[in-house]
């Protein structure tokens, strides 16, 4: 049979996201892919250098548009961290529910992006909805629904608004409610098992090798989670498992989703119980002639994604000299996606691909 | 915290320089031949996670830094404050930079050099596809070093119509 040489991407109903791979195909199989990244390029680290510790929040943000949130906390803890500013203990835990319900959110976007792309429609609508009443909870705490700017090296801006909490139960309760339905629709739908199980099957071992994390290290069986490991915020005082499975393939990385953003509606109602009182920011900086002291920091948190990581060093000037992001999406879009996708066939390539929870600006940055 | 494996380090590469400047983080300064071996010798001590290479133009010494961070794969908090994070760094020199591929060792330094090698210049040696990843052509300076200027960049390109010359089939 003769080999064709295919484009899959960017315009593809199967692509989420500014991506492409090429496809080298005999028939229905693929003989070899290769990633295509670069086309959200907009060159923020180098941007990042041109302006001062402040002005940079609003462009660390964009960097991944489903989980602002986690972005602004690696950022702030970079600044923190140089700079050796001490944050609130109250500050730490609204930080804490705060990054867990964008995670919720975050993973509800996913959920539409899986099920959308796979024709299961009502769900898609389902969880875009409930992502949208969490939205409504961010604009109410922030004043921004989707770019929230929140998180502030020294704490976070403000306190939760006066009845916030009884409102965020209510809304989560509210959502939980529906996991059954969520369950017979989609996650134990025969139709969704035939067509996820066994796609994109990845042994512990090979994701090691890639340098795999997040759901896709969790989905064979191996419960690595920065949270745990090197715990931040205030993930190291309460108590919280994390969800694994051991099949490695496309469906059991869906249900460790499932399981994380159950666990994590769990993980916020023990932090509202075992909240502190305090203030919530430490002042003492001006941030228009901030200088921070000459260094290197590496640190890293569990986005939804997996482990974000973020370099950056400074030369004791009111600008970043370089600021590097480690991206969960980089090794899994760059590395995986191409090795599974040899030998698979063309009908799974969009299902492979966003089952990697794969986003694109997180790549090109 | 550290000690055990900054002791080993030390009796393993004579020639090297190790600092603890936090508990749970080895720095390794070397030069760039021992990169391999130093990043091999990891790999066999359970330092199995390449979390990122990175690059530092360092334009005032007239060399690039090249910092690669690693981290053990490990299920338990304990485990880990015994090990934590190594950087390894290197110099190399910034007029006609090269150093050697680490994908032997982390298959997942593959596009981290890439992207090195697309945005900074510098060539990896051994590396099976060093072509363009994020961008879609050859810039005279390379764009994240220090002396490209981003807004001198903007104000040629768009204040006037491009010429981008045609690639040649």
């Amino acid at each position: 049979m003769r080999e064709v040489e295919l484009y899959f991407g960017p315009q593809h109903l199967g692509m989420v996201g500014n991506f492409s791979i090429t496809l080298k195909v005999e028939g229905d199989c693929i003989l070899e892919a290769t990633a295509n990244p670069g086309f959200l390029h907009r060159g923020f680290e180098k941007l990042m250098e041109y302006r001062t510790w402040i002005q940079n929040f609003p462009m660390v943000c964009r960097i991944n548009v489903v989980e602002p949130d986690h972005m602004e906390m690696v950022y702030a803890m970079g600044v923190e961290k140089l700079a050796n500013i001490e944050v609130p203990e109250r500050a730490q835990w609204i930080r804490s529910v705060y990054l867990e319900l964008a995670r919720v959110g975050s993973h509800l976007f996913g959920l539409w992006a899986y099920a959308n792309m796979l024709g299961f429609d009502t769900v898609a609508q389902w969880s875009m909805y409930h992502r949208d009443l969490i939205l409504d909870l961010f604009e109410e705490l922030t004043g921004g629904r989707v770019y929230h700017i929140y998180i502030w090296p020294g704490g976070v801006r403000r306190d939760f608004p006066e009845g916030f909490t009884d409102r965020m139960v209510e809304t989560l309760h509210s959502i939980g409610k529906c996991v059954p339905d969520y369950n017979d629709i989609f996650f134990n739908n025969p139709l969704f098992y035939e067509r996820a199980h066994n796609v994109g099957k990845i042994s512990q071992e090979e994701a090691k090798e890639w340098g795999a994390v997040g759901q896709v290290l969790r989905a064979t069986g191996m419960p690595y989670d920065i949270r745990k490991v090197e715990p931040y915020a205030a993930y190291d005082k309460v108590d919280f498992d994390i969800p694994t499975r051991v099949e490695g393939d496309a469906y059991s990385r869906v249900l460790v989703i499932r399981d994380e953003m159950i666990e994590s509606v769990h993980l916020i109602f023990k932090l509202l119980d075992n909240m502190p009182g305090g203030k919530v920011f430490n002042r003492s900086f001006n941030p228009f002639k901030w200088k921070v002291p000459e260094g290197e920091a590496y640190v890293r948190v569990e986005s939804s994604r997996g482990e974000l990581g973020l370099y950056m060093v400074s030369d004791g000037k009111d600008k970043p000299y370089r600021v590097h992001f480690r991206t969960p999406s980089y090794t899994h879009g760059l590395i995986i996606l191409e090795k599974l996708l040899e030998g698979a066939n063309i009908a799974d390539v969009g299902n492979t691909m966003i089952s990697l929870y794969v986003v694109a600006p997180e790549i090109d940055r | 915290m550290n000690k055990k494996i900054v002791a080993e380090l030390e009796l393993a590469f004579k020639d090297i320089e190790v600092n603890t400047p936090q508990d749970t983080r080895v720095e390794i300064c070397a030069r760039e031949e021992q990169i391999l071996t130093v990043l091999g010798f990891l790999a066999n001590k359970g330092y199995d996670h390449l979390a990122l290479i990175s690059c530092v133009d360092w334009i005032e010494e007239e060399e690039f830094e090249l910092v690669y961070i690693i981290t053990p794969y490990l299920q338990e908090n304990k485990a880990y404050i015994e090990k934590g994070d190594v950087f390894l760094k290197t110099r190399i020199a910034r007029e006609n930079p090269e150093a050697r591929t680490a994908i032997p060792i982390f298959a997942n330094a593959e596009p981290y050099e890439r992207e090195i090698h697309e945005l900074f210049g510098v060539k990896f040696s051994g590396h099976p596809r060093l072509t363009h990843l994020l961008l879609e052509r050859d810039y005279e300076i390379p764009p994240f070093r220090k002396d490209f200027d981003t807004r001198k960049y903007v104000k040629d390109v768009f204040d006037s119509i491009p010429v981008i010359p045609e690639e040649e089939e």
